[in-house]
């Protein structure tokens, strides 16, 4: 999952336009009469409310207050049942067969096992190029599915009879109840997508919803607004009646939104502001250890990162302590290693050892490796460095610093969220940064990014057969224990390549308003909206 | 320009019909501009501030880009650091005058190209008219409609990343509003007896227009280009904002100020430091427009 955590702030830039040119801010509407409203500041302008075609926690917000996978999250992200009321597993723990209960979509339809076997048969034919489809690939064929090598029939996925979805896998996948939480595994109304197509089907008036609720409207740079769904079969339970979600880029006037009683909770926050809040809005501020990542990467295709030194000398450079203690300032613990801490069933990797080091020893060493490399004063090692929106913790900058102390020259490159992650996923850039939060809690989720099949999500296109065939092997290896060991080993072997350069592990961070019940803290910030309430509103 | 020249427009009252002979207008209007205590004022304060720009980042000892671990948010006169330190610890008092010069440089930069366009633009439409004028006013209004923003994509896509290309964009789009005003000057101007009478001595047009149309346009032009540079300013900061302006770790006042009004409960030195900057810059940019707007056009008085 991608975190919004360093996102531009290009409604506060509007805003400033506007100022220049004498313009009205826009009034927000108000909630209609009669009607219980959560306003929500989510963070970023959606790409897409299509369950396949987006990647960020924002759109997972709203997409999964609509729709419902054949399991649920409760309100601390947990796996519930969903759409299956129950489900059995065979004894090779390879086949899961899920039990539908009674529903219907908010249209009337009924929802059937079908809507499930279309749903993940549609991720992962290649003409939708969704970029998340390599999440899936633990159910059989999925991956040469996706790569073309087979029709979208041959699938491990079939409806049994109406109320009954069969799932086989290529490999032991114990963490399937998270995986089937999360919108890449989420029933498509097959009837609408067969009548509208594709790219429309999920548009306000054909979107029909299984979940609490449905689509009313969606404008660009406005809102998105959601309504109960009244035949969600938990409707009476719902607190809410109606949801606005803003796309709120500019985090530092959506947590004063929040202060002033316009939103009711807003994510996320910027970093170094939370010493602040936690000293003036103690019960405002939400934090929890994310199971997360922050890290550099090289774009590994390019011929100027061949130089393993040269990747060597730009890790050791960067002051991990300086950054997560004086410019965050919220105690991130530093990473030296992808997988973050926390991970079940897997013990983090130590640090190098330069990682102890004091600072100036390490930066004689990469102004070292760098001069072998053939750079130096003369010749100083210069490159773009592409950045998603503009960061207002100052951290690239510190960054920046650290690096011309070696002397390397890394041109920040401040570009649009959504325009870096596109040249991200074709490879046009040359050292770009990006955030994960795990999708489900298992070391995998993490290593599969630099897998060379993954395809878009491996943003610096790392490829190393060794890495691949130790992340197969670990696939097929049922027993836990060993099963960590060749992850660590895999995890390793990628390190010692440095294809990343791992900064931080993140605290996700909401503000919150107090009145607001039902939002647990949890590691993947997953909050679904059915849970919440305020206390003038309960029944 | 001597006095010889007709310029009965630009004559003054009975007092300077006693001057000597010989003295010009423009010694006239300093002299004006000069007994204008706040035009003074304002010029003598912006005289510091660009003389700051210019060579006050030399005299601090810190490098505007140097990060000093201890010293993140530092109170101002701490450590050495007269203004403070921001968020990495960079020292306050080199970035704003770094910011000063960046800031200095794009609104100035921006309105000459702006000023130069839009008076050859807009005197030349006005002074000829007619069909000319229509096709030329035309051309604006389209020009007018292209969104500023799409318009420095363009111009990015196709030059590339560099902060002088931000002055040019910023003044290409500027000019805009100075060929309009410029050409309503100049078509109740071309109706005067001195262009007549120019005329009638058998001058050229491009000759009247640069002889007797733009100079009598100065009162109106200087009063908009002090209008235009806050407004330039403005605009940098808004596209170094999203992105397009300049980058980490340059800075601007504008930029400053952005960045001091997010952190502005944390360290309120971040805002009000460049925030005062930013108003002194102004108010001397304001404060000269209308001691020149006073001594150049008489009318007003």
């Amino acid at each position: 999952m991608r975190s919004a955590l360093l996102l531009t702030a290009l409604a506060a830039a509007s805003v400033l336009l506007g100022c220049g040119r004498g313009e009205q801010k826009a009034v927000r509407a108000p909630c209609p009469s009669g009607e219980a409203c959560l306003e929500m500041g989510v963070g970023a302008e959606p790409t897409s409310l299509d369950p396949h075609r987006s990647s960020g926690t924002w759109e997972r917000q709203i997409i999964s207050d609509m729709l419902v996978g054949l399991t649920d999250a409760d309100a601390a992200g947990e796996p519930v049942p969903g759409m299956a009321t129950h489900w059995t597993t065979s004894a090779d723990a390879l086949t899961w067969t899920f039990f539908l209960r009674d529903a219907k979509w908010s249209d009337g339809v009924p929802v059937t096992a079908d809507d499930f076997v279309a749903g993940l048969r549609r991720i992962v034919k290649p003409e939708l190029a969704a970029e998340y489809a390599a999440l899936v690939y633990p159910i059989k064929n999925a991956a040469p599915i996706n790569e073309g090598k087979l029709p979208p029939e041959q699938l491990g996925v079939r409806a049994i009879d109406r109320r009954t979805v069969e799932i086989t896998l290529e490999h032991p996948a114990p963490y399937l109840p998270y995986l089937l939480l999360h919108h890449v595994a989420f029933p498509v109304p097959k009837h609408m997508v067969d009548k509208y197509g594709d790219d429309d089907w999920m548009k306000p008036g054909n979107y029909v919803a299984n979940g609490p609720y449905k689509l009313v409207s969606w404008s660009l740079g406005d809102r998105v607004v959601v309504v109960k769904n009244p035949l969600y079969w938990e409707a009476d339970k719902l607190c809410f009646t109606r949801i606005h979600y803003y796309p709120t880029e500019d985090r530092i006037s959506g947590e004063r939104q929040v202060l002033s009683g316009t939103l009711d909770t807003h994510t996320p926050l910027v970093q170094n502001r939370i010493a602040y809040l936690r000293r003036e809005y103690p019960q405002y501020l939400r934090t929890h250890q994310s199971l997360s990542t922050q890290y550099l990467f090289f774009n590994n295709t390019l011929p100027m990162w061949k130089d393993r030194r040269v990747r060597l000398a730009l890790s050791m450079a960067v002051d991990r302590d300086f950054m997560t203690t004086k410019v965050r300032g919220m105690g991130e613990p530093a990473a030296y290693s992808f997988v973050p801490p926390g991970m079940p069933n897997y013990t983090p990797l130590p640090p190098p050892e330069w990682a102890s080091w004091p600072l100036e020893k390490r930066q004689a060493e990469a102004r070292r490796l760098l001069s072998e490399a053939g750079y130096g004063p003369k010749k100083p090692l210069k490159f773009e460095f592409m950045m998603r929106g503009y960061d207002p913790t100052g951290t690239y900058a510190a960054v920046q610093a650290d690096w011309k102390q070696i002397g390397v020259q890394a041109v920040l490159n401040t570009t649009e969220t959504q325009i870096a992650y596109q040249n991200y996923q074709i490879r046009d850039y040359v050292f770009g940064e990006a955030g994960w939060v795990a999708d489900f809690p298992d070391a995998m989720n993490f290593l599969y990014l630099l897998d060379s099949k993954t395809g878009a999500h491996n943003y610096g296109g790392y490829n190393n057969p060794a890495y691949d065939a130790l992340l197969a092997q670990a696939n097929l290896e049922p027993d836990v224990q060993k099963r960590a060991a060749i992850l660590r080993q895999a995890e390793q072997l990628m390190l010692d390549d440095i294809p990343i350069i791992p900064l931080f592990t993140y605290v996700t961070s909401n503000v919150t308003s107090p009145k607001l019940s039902g939002m647990v803290e949890n590691p993947g910030d997953t909050h679904r909206a059915r849970y919440m309430c305020k206390a003038e509103l309960k029944k | 320009m001597t006095a010889s020249t007709l310029i009965p427009g630009m004559r003054d009252g009975s007092k300077d019909m006693q001057a000597v002979a010989g003295r010009s207008l423009w010694d006239d209007a300093r002299r004006r501009l000069f007994r204008n205590r706040l035009a003074v004022a304002g010029m003598a304060v912006l005289g510091l501030l660009v003389l700051a720009a210019a060579i006050g980042p030399f005299l601090v000892p810190f490098a505007f880009d140097e990060v000093t671990k201890t010293d993140v948010y530092l109170r101002p006169l701490q450590s050495g650091h007269l203004l403070g330190t921001d968020y990495i610890g960079r020292d306050m008092l080199a970035r704003i005058l770094v910011g000063l010069r960046v800031s200095l440089g794009v609104g100035i930069t921006a309105t000459i190209v702006s000023l130069v366009i839009g008076i050859a633009y807009g005197a030349t439409a006005g002074f000829i008219g007619g069909r000319v004028d229509e096709g030329m006013m035309r051309i604006v209004d389209v020009l007018y409609a292209l969104p500023f923003v799409f318009f420095v994509i363009v111009l990015m896509v196709a030059f590339g990343r560099n902060i002088f290309l931000i002055f040019l964009a910023i003044g290409a789009v500027e000019w805009l509003t100075m060929a309009r005003i410029v050409r309503g000057q100049t078509i109740s101007l071309k109706q005067a007896e001195f262009v007549e009478a120019a005329r009638a001595a058998g001058m050229s047009g491009a000759g009247i227009v640069f002889r007797h149309i733009v100079p009598n346009l100065l009162g109106p032009v200087a009063v908009y280009v002090t209008l235009t540079i806050p407004q330039v300013i403005l605009l940098e900061s808004f596209l170094s904002f999203i992105g397009m302006g300049v980058q980490e770790p340059l800075t601007s006042l504008g930029t400053l100020i952005s960045i001091g009004a997010n952190n502005m409960e944390l360290a309120t030195w971040l805002l009000i430091w460049p925030a005062l900057f930013m108003v002194v810059l102004l108010m001397s940019f304001n404060f000269i427009g209308d001691g020149l707007r006073d001594a150049i056009d008489p009318k007003d008085r």
